[in-house]
């Protein structure tokens, strides 16, 4: 399959399947290295940081926060729609990429969901503490009350969002944690301390390899990909939809769902990078993440970078060509008012700078891709603001006109954010494989083997002759 | 019937386990399973393994999750408690539909997985006795029923020259 000559091998340096065990379990096997124990370090300050600013807004409530009578909305569901877009691109590698048939996703879809899982935990992070009474945080599921009987509105989309995000927090859970127990299976048995062999065991769940098992393993496997791909893309929908079916100037849009879907998987694959064009040297995993599988992430982001940039200019001809001067000024604002600058940071990082991966030296350039992913993250976090602060600020009373600015407490909250998910992130890297081992094993072409085409299995590719 | 006594034929190759499990099971040997450290693809054809029904399983589930939802958005927003926010219907299936489709999604991937690990009998801390510890890194075993009439001597032949690189006997506990 991947000795076709158009194609790079997806496994660099020749490797054997124990080799790849071998590989991918050194990180958890070995004692802590100094920069994982810097980075954790760095990590949890950071997390203590947001668990002290969270603290005090909700001892205090969110008038510790900038908002005002106008802008009710603007840190808070900034930072939840951001991380919620960044946890879009595990499910998507594995289980969209799964359904075409990408293979080369099997190198990073492992640390992707992972990073989609923690990202989740950011984004509910935000809801809860948005709603600035965190302790009645279960009022919008429909339980029997002590108010009457008074269940929601299941016409609110924020009703539909409750669902939509636990159900895609749960989903990815139980996708990621399948995948991972046959992986989990091989460090039981290769285990060497008593602790580990315990703890491996436990989560193994006594998985054995056999062809039984792993036949029934590849059916679910293609199943949970075919209803996650819908879940997905349905999430990031229903998240648009809190902003769509209102009626505010800017938000009021159909053209939401696709668009807020394009630009969740930029952000996605935009932070996928982050993590992996370091983790692939500090882990020592170059064989496997190797330029090709970096290549193929760069071209994802080009094309979702210009999918929104495309969505941002037909906002604009939707809004001059509806007639609605409400509409049209929305979007004037947007470009030429107070927050021209959030406005134009946007742009230039989501559309503009994106087109430099029509050159090869770009994708094939690790420390410009991590520039790029950097810069990604950072045109993604404005789009959102810009969103959801330009739409607000200048609402229909000219009287009630005023600016939002963030105070302290609110950037510590997103500073602090980055500290959970990269806690989170380095716990995994300690802890668990982060490349999906037994999925490399079946696309391995070894050399000396006669033909070698016969291991390269699809998870999910279940067969029935 | 799976017997206690079992010889493992070991294998290196996804390729050469392929052949050997069908040349054994012409030969008429009775295959207990074949543990492999990553789904090779025909086996489970060449064993006769029955296609999971773990598919309508998954049905049934997304069937039960769409009538719970359905019934449960009905029941409060219909029949328990009306109420009227800006004058717009109780009863509207529109907007009953992402609700619908995410518990649909919900209850499918919990059913079936739960269902997998049953017929799998997985749990967390489960003990399992492990066919070879190799299996879950790099080798191939294909695990067959000694039963009283089994010409062992004949049987280890045809594993090594099927390609086997060790051959060995195993009590296994069920």
């Amino acid at each position: 399959m991947y000795e076709s000559p158009i194609r790079e091998t997806l496994i660099l340096g020749g490797k054997t399947y124990h080799d790849i065990s071998t590989d991918i379990c050194r990180p958890l096997e070995n004692k802590a290295s100094k920069g994982w124990w810097i980075g954790f370090t760095i990590s949890a300050l950071v997390l203590a940081m947001w668990i002290y600013a969270t603290t005090y807004t909700m001892l205090v409530g969110i008038g510790a926060w900038g908002l005002n009578k106008t802008v009710g909305w603007a840190f808070d569901i900034t930072n939840f729609v951001f991380w919620v877009g960044i946890g879009h691109a595990g499910t998507l590698i594995s289980a969209v990429l799964l359904l075409f048939r990408q293979k080369w996703r099997m190198s990073i879809n492992r640390s992707a969901e992972a990073m989609t899982i923690f990202a989740v935990i950011c984004a509910a992070s935000f809801i809860v503490s948005h709603m600035g009474r965190p302790w009645v945080a279960y009022w919008p599921i429909p339980l029997p009350n002590a108010f009457g009987s008074l269940w929601v509105n299941f016409n609110s989309p924020l009703v539909w969002d409750v669902f939509a995000i636990s159900t895609y927090f749960s989903v990815s859970l139980v996708f990621w944690y399948v995948g991972l127990i046959p992986d989990i299976a091989t460090i039981r048995d290769r285990a060497t301390t008593k602790m580990r062999r315990f703890m491996y065991n436990y989560f193994s769940m006594g998985w054995n390899g056999s062809t039984r098992s792993w036949h029934r393993y590849e059916m679910i496997s293609l199943i949970l990909a075919g209803i996650s791909t819908p879940l997905v893309l349905s999430v990031h929908s229903i998240v648009s939809m809190d902003f769509a079916t209102s009626l505010v100037p800017g938000w009021h849009t159909t053209i939401f769902p696709p668009y807020f879907v394009a630009g969740a998987i930029f952000s996605g694959f935009g932070m996928v990078l982050t993590l992996l064009v370091v983790g692939r040297v500090v882990l020592k995993q170059e064989e496997y993440i190797t330029m090709e599988h970096l290549d193929a992430m760069a071209r994802i982001v080009m094309l979702t970078g210009t999918l929104v940039g495309l969505a941002y200019i037909t906002e604009f001809f939707v809004a001059a060509y509806s007639g609605v001067e409400y509409e049209q000024y929305a979007f004037i604002n947007r470009a030429t008012g107070p927050y021209w600058w959030a406005y134009w940071i946007m742009m230039s990082c989501n559309l503009i700078a994106p087109q430099v991966f029509w050159i090869k030296w770009a994708r094939s350039t690790p420390w410009f891709l991590f520039f790029m992913s950097i810069i990604v993250n950072i045109g993604m976090w404005f789009e959102r603001f810009v969103i959801i602060v330009t739409s607000l600020h200048r609402d229909f009373l000219p009287s009630s006109w005023t600016m939002y600015m963030p105070t302290i407490v609110e950037v510590a909250i997103l500073v602090g954010s980055f500290g959970l998910f990269f806690t989170f992130y380095f716990l995994f890297v300690r802890y668990l494989p982060t490349i999906n081992m037994t999925e490399l094993k079946s696309i391995l072409v070894m050399k000396d083997s006669k033909h070698s085409d016969h291991g390269n299995s699809e998870k999910g590719e279940a067969n029935h002759g | 019937m799976d017997s206690n006594k079992l010889l493992l034929g070991v294998y290196d190759n996804p390729d050469t386990v392929l052949e050997a499990t069908e040349n054994l099971i012409k030969g008429g040997y009775d295959i207990k399973d074949v543990y492999t450290p990553f789904a090779v693809h025909g086996l489970d054809r060449v064993m006769g393994v029955k296609r999971t029904r773990l598919s309508t399983a998954a049905f049934v589930f997304a069937m039960l999750g769409i009538a719970s939802a359905l019934s449960l958005m009905i029941y409060t927003s219909v029949f328990d408690w009306q109420m009227n926010i800006g004058g717009k219907p109780s009863f509207h299936i529109p907007t009953y539909i992402p609700i619908t489709f995410e518990l649909g999604i919900l209850f499918t991937a919990f059913g079936m997985v739960s269902c997998f690990f049953i017929v799998n009998k997985m749990f967390w801390g489960r003990n399992t006795d492990v066919i070879d510890i190799r299996v879950t890194d790099d080798m191939f075993v294909i695990a067959v029923n000694i039963h009283g009439q089994t010409d062992v001597k004949a049987l280890e032949n045809s594993l090594i020259s099927n390609g086997a690189i060790e051959v060995k006997e195993r009590i296994y506990e069920i």
